[in-house]
């Protein structure tokens, strides 16, 4: 087997806040994506599925542990791992000033992508994600589905190996979600490693080939949903995110029977 | 450093942006060009309307007094004299009325000026009984038999305050022309003038002066100007994208930090560089072709070689200013916290440009290691034709090393998680302590902008009201009006809690240690930037004037101040940043907001340093009481000792200083004072900002 896209080891982040003092935001996870794969983050809010994402693209420095994107370590060589990766989230905007074929040359700019092959690479992802009509309007003047087509774009802009998608379709509406997903499963055919978060069971029912759920900064199991569904003897992954989570809380589980035995 | 495509991509980004923006190019590029234009123009107008209204200057005058007819004589003649031979002025006309009672017509704007014409005597009754103002001149025995001319007038109106400096100057003449004839009359060989003729030549190139002139001005304008148009720009940038989410975008790329710091570091270079050159070819303009006249004071030719060594020259200066924009954008969380901290950060920049301004600043001294003071310097000395070459390399060098940490700064600024991320939503709602420390800053300087109106526009002649209302007011009422307005816990915010017994040997032995100290503070800024000694010995006199007894001098500038500026300053100021930075850090910035609170720049880093040792006091107490004590003491001393009241203290060490050996003991004193405090210290809690403030997110 081929060395995993994506892999992390014993990755930690702890925060300090000063109501609750020292937080393990994430704690010792160990994850591998590779190529061809859409490995999933599938947790609540608060669970730790952004604060890891935000180290793998190296926003976030890793309290400890190790993290690696195409064998490059995202501490020790930062740059390479992001000339690696797209990173894409409701959080990423675009820049309203410039037009989308702009947008698309800036990208694959700052990405060091080779420079002979830009004006072709535009066109190409033009012509893809169907930004053709509006290329050269302001991205300030585009519909959020518009816009949404140029995000995806610009962030493949430079062919990165490795793709981010943190709660993509947080914001989306349903046409537009199912589009995106389409796009990402393409993305994976083509051979793209993909890192995909969602608290939506649906979507990672969907869309993830492995499933790592994430509770409280821990990675409490990872497979694929048929290998959880026959760990945990439920169906849903709904049901099988609830047996994990209870695991992890033994009080809450120890109560929650204590009232399923009451009479 | 090589131009990579990054650095090119976002450079080219932030220009295209600012083009495309029109709020943005009105406010760095629009307006600042049409800013001097129009100052020009509307300066020029406002004059020569000026000049019209005064041509016609009519203005009418009441005479009063037992000398009035020997007055309205000496008017005709005024009336006659001037036309013709006061060659600076616009001609001026009085119009003699004649009214029962002249002082209410002048209250009520019937007239002008009254001239109040008085013999000795009637004057010496007047002011025993109160019917005359006694004017600034104290009746004197050689005065005596004199008659007295008294113009008085309302200084809240234009034509009456112009009336009594019109009808002043012509007086002095005619008093002048009659001595002589006097002096004459009785035998005196020649007219008083001829005695001793006295004549300045000036005998400095033309060159020189117009160089002195413009070296004075020039950087100051030119910074002034530069850091006006960059600002936009900068705030847009990093916190402006903060704010939009495009920096998340344009950290996850693979562009280093530098390079994305470079690319905005050389954009607003650029435009603060572009402006500059426009507003030179604009001043050129206008003033080269002599579309608006000013008199030629400004129209310099500077030689194209010369031009081009200035523009060297201020190349670290101009990456500096916008180092410092971008850094201050790099620090805000947001495009209009950005836009707050702006202003202080404007007069930061442009306080050291204003130095070659001061009379007596020589490159050559420690001014050499102050970033832009020191090229201001630089320049002022070149375009008057004194070229130093190590100095002024050095300048360079020191200016270009501040540039390039304040980059350093930048890039590490957009590496801070707390200043990527941080999440204040919920501190938003709890309000509280928690919001004061964030918008703390914001209420120091609605502070300092509330003293400096106050100060400037108030003027209060007797020290005793402006103690009481300029500081017992106004740093009293600041606390109060915070802690209720956060509903802060004033025990907490003020620090009202008992230190150990044993500080208070450490204050006794400290007071006088810190004047000591403080006086060599002043000594070494003397080295550097000359104090004139009248300012000196006037800040002095309206520190401590004689008229007032020294039991109410303690009171009002030892006790008030002592008390109401520690509650605002260690009280909830110190309480307010004590997150933002560690110990030393907060005793330095406490000390220097301190500092900039007591306006007169040479007070300011003796102020300072008196601030940080209070802050310090306070941080290693947890109470703000010996500061309390240390301050009114410290005060007190100083009041003492300007009276020659402490035996073996002379009250010149004050405006000259103790010489080198004192100072030198007093800081050891001082050394020791702080050792003893830090024997018994408990100190201020929760100084320094926790490790990271991070709201957990999934």
């Amino acid at each position: 087997m081929t060395d995993p896209f994506v892999q992390t080891r014993n990755l930690t982040k702890t925060f300090y806040e000063e109501s609750r003092g020292e937080v393990r935001a994430v704690d010792g996870v160990d994850l591998t994506c590779s190529s061809g794969e859409i490995f999933g983050l599938l947790g609540a809010n608060g669970a730790g599925k952004t604060t890891t994402l935000r180290m793998l693209s190296t926003v976030l420095r890793p309290t400890s542990g190790e993290a690696w994107v195409m064998g490059h370590e995202v501490r020790k060589d930062p740059e390479r791992v992001r000339g690696n990766l797209g990173f894409y989230s409701a959080s990423t905007a675009l820049y309203p000033k410039i037009t989308a074929r702009e947008t698309l040359r800036f990208f694959a700019q700052v990405n060091r992508f080779p420079r002979e092959r830009i004006e072709s690479r535009i066109e190409d992802l033009i012509d893809r994600f169907g930004i053709r009509d509006f290329a050269d309007s302001r991205v300030e003047k585009l519909s959020s589905g518009m816009k949404q087509k140029v995000s995806i774009a610009r962030t493949v802009a430079h062919d990165p190996p490795v793709l981010i998608f943190d709660e993509p379709t947080v914001a989306l509406d349903v046409l537009n979600a199912i589009e995106l997903r389409q796009i990402i499963a393409a993305l994976r055919d083509e051979g793209k490693a993909i890192l995909f978060s969602t608290h939506i069971m649906s979507e990672a029912e969907q869309l993830c080939d492995r499933i790592a759920i994430i509770h409280q900064g821990r990675i409490l199991a990872v497979g694929t949903l048929d290998e959880l569904r026959e760990a945990t003897g439920h169906h849903y992954l709904e049901e099988i995110f609830v047996h994990f989570a209870r695991v992890r809380d033994p009080e809450e589980a120890e109560l929650e029977s204590l009232r399923r035995d009451r009479p | 450093m090589r131009l990579t495509v990054p650095i090119r991509a976002i450079f080219g980004l932030e220009i295209r942006t600012l083009l495309r923006d029109p709020r943005t190019l009105l406010i760095s590029v629009v307006l600042p060009i049409v800013l001097i234009p129009a100052i020009l123009i509307a300066g020029d107008w406002i004059e020569s309307r000026e000049a019209r209204a005064s041509e016609a200057l009519n203005f009418r005058v009441a005479v009063d007094g037992d000398r009035a007819d020997f007055a309205r004589s000496l008017l005709l003649r005024v009336d006659d004299g001037t036309r013709g031979v006061e060659e600076t002025g616009p001609t001026s006309r009085f119009q003699v009325v004649d009214l029962e009672r002249p002082r209410e017509a002048l209250t009520d704007g019937r007239i002008d000026v009254v001239l109040q014409a008085l013999d000795f005597d009637t004057w010496i009754r007047g002011v025993e009984d109160g019917s005359v103002d006694p004017g600034p001149v104290e009746p004197t025995a050689e005065l005596e038999g004199a008659p007295r001319f008294q113009i008085l007038f309302h200084s809240d109106r234009t034509s009456s305050r112009e009336g009594a400096q019109n009808l002043r100057r012509p007086l002095l003449d005619v008093r002048e022309v009659r001595r002589d004839s006097i002096l004459l009359a009785s035998g005196f060989p020649v007219p008083t003038d001829e005695v001793l003729a006295v004549e300045s030549i000036n005998v400095a190139p033309p060159e020189a002066m117009e160089g002195a002139l413009l070296g004075r001005f020039l950087t100051l304008i030119l910074l002034g100007l530069m850091t006006l148009g960059g600002s936009a720009i900068a705030t847009d940038t990093l916190a402006g994208e903060k704010e939009r989410g495009t920096l998340n975008t344009l950290l996850t790329s693979a562009a280093r930090r530098q390079e994305i710091i470079t690319g905005k570091l050389l954009a607003i270079m650029a435009v603060a560089f572009a402006i500059a050159l426009i507003q030179i070819l604009n001043l050129w303009l206008f003033l080269g072709l002599e579309i608006v006249d000013v008199g030629g004071a400004l129209a310099v030719r500077i030689p194209p070689e010369a031009a081009l060594l200035l523009l060297v020259l201020y190349l670290p200066a101009v990456a500096l200013v916008s180092g410092v924009l971008l850094l201050t954008s790099a620090y805000a969380r947001s495009y209009k916290e950005a836009q707050l901290y702006l202003t202080p950060v404007l007069l930061a920049l442009v306080l050291p440009a204003a130095l070659p301004m001061l009379p007596g600043i020589s490159l050559q001294s420690a001014i050499l290691l102050v970033p832009i003071a020191n090229l201001g310097v630089a320049v002022r000395d070149l375009l008057m034709g004194d070229i130093h070459l190590p100095s002024i390399m050095t300048a360079w060098l020191v200016t270009a090393l501040a540039a390039s940490w304040v980059t350093r700064r930048c890039v590490l600024a957009i590496q801070d998680e707390n200043l990527l991320l941080g999440d204040r939503s919920q501190e938003e709602h709890t309000g509280g302590e928690g919001l004061f420390r964030r918008q703390v800053l914001v209420w120091i300087l609605v502070l300092w902008g509330v003293k400096i109106l106050w100060d400037f526009n108030i003027p209060v002649q007797d020290l005793r009201w402006a103690s009481l209302l300029g500081v017992g007011l106004v740093f009293g009422l600041f606390p109060l009006v915070v802690i209720r307005r956060f509903r802060l816990e004033p025990r907490k915010a003020l620090a009202l809690r008992m230190p150990h017994p044993g500080v208070w040997a450490g204050v006794l032995l400290g007071v006088p240690a810190g004047i000591l100290t403080v006086l060599g503070v002043f000594q070494l800024v003397d080295t550097v930037v000359p104090v004139p000694t009248e300012m000196m010995e006037s800040l002095g006199q309206a520190m401590t004037p004689e008229a007032i007894p020294i039991w109410q001098l303690l009171i009002f500038v030892a006790l008030i101040p002592g008390i109401t500026e520690e509650l605002t300053f260690r009280g909830v100021v110190l309480y307010g940043l004590r997150r933002r930075f560690g110990a030393v850090g907060l005793a330095l910035m406490v000390g220097l907001i301190f500092g900039i609170f007591h306006f007169s720049l040479f007070r300011i880093p003796t102020t300072a340093t008196l601030g940080v040792i209070l802050t310090a006091v306070t941080l290693l107490t947890g109470s703000i009481f010996p500061a309390m004590v240390w301050h009114i003491l410290n005060n007190a001393l100083a009041v003492l000792a300007s009276r020659d009241m402490l035996p073996g203290i002379d009250a010149e060490w004050l405006s000259e200083g103790v010489g080198w050996g004192w100072s030198v003991g007093g800081l050891l004193a001082l050394l020791v004072a702080f050792a003893i405090i830090w024997r018994f210290r408990t100190p201020y809690p929760e100084v320094g900002p926790p490790r990271v403030r991070e709201t957990v997110r999934g």
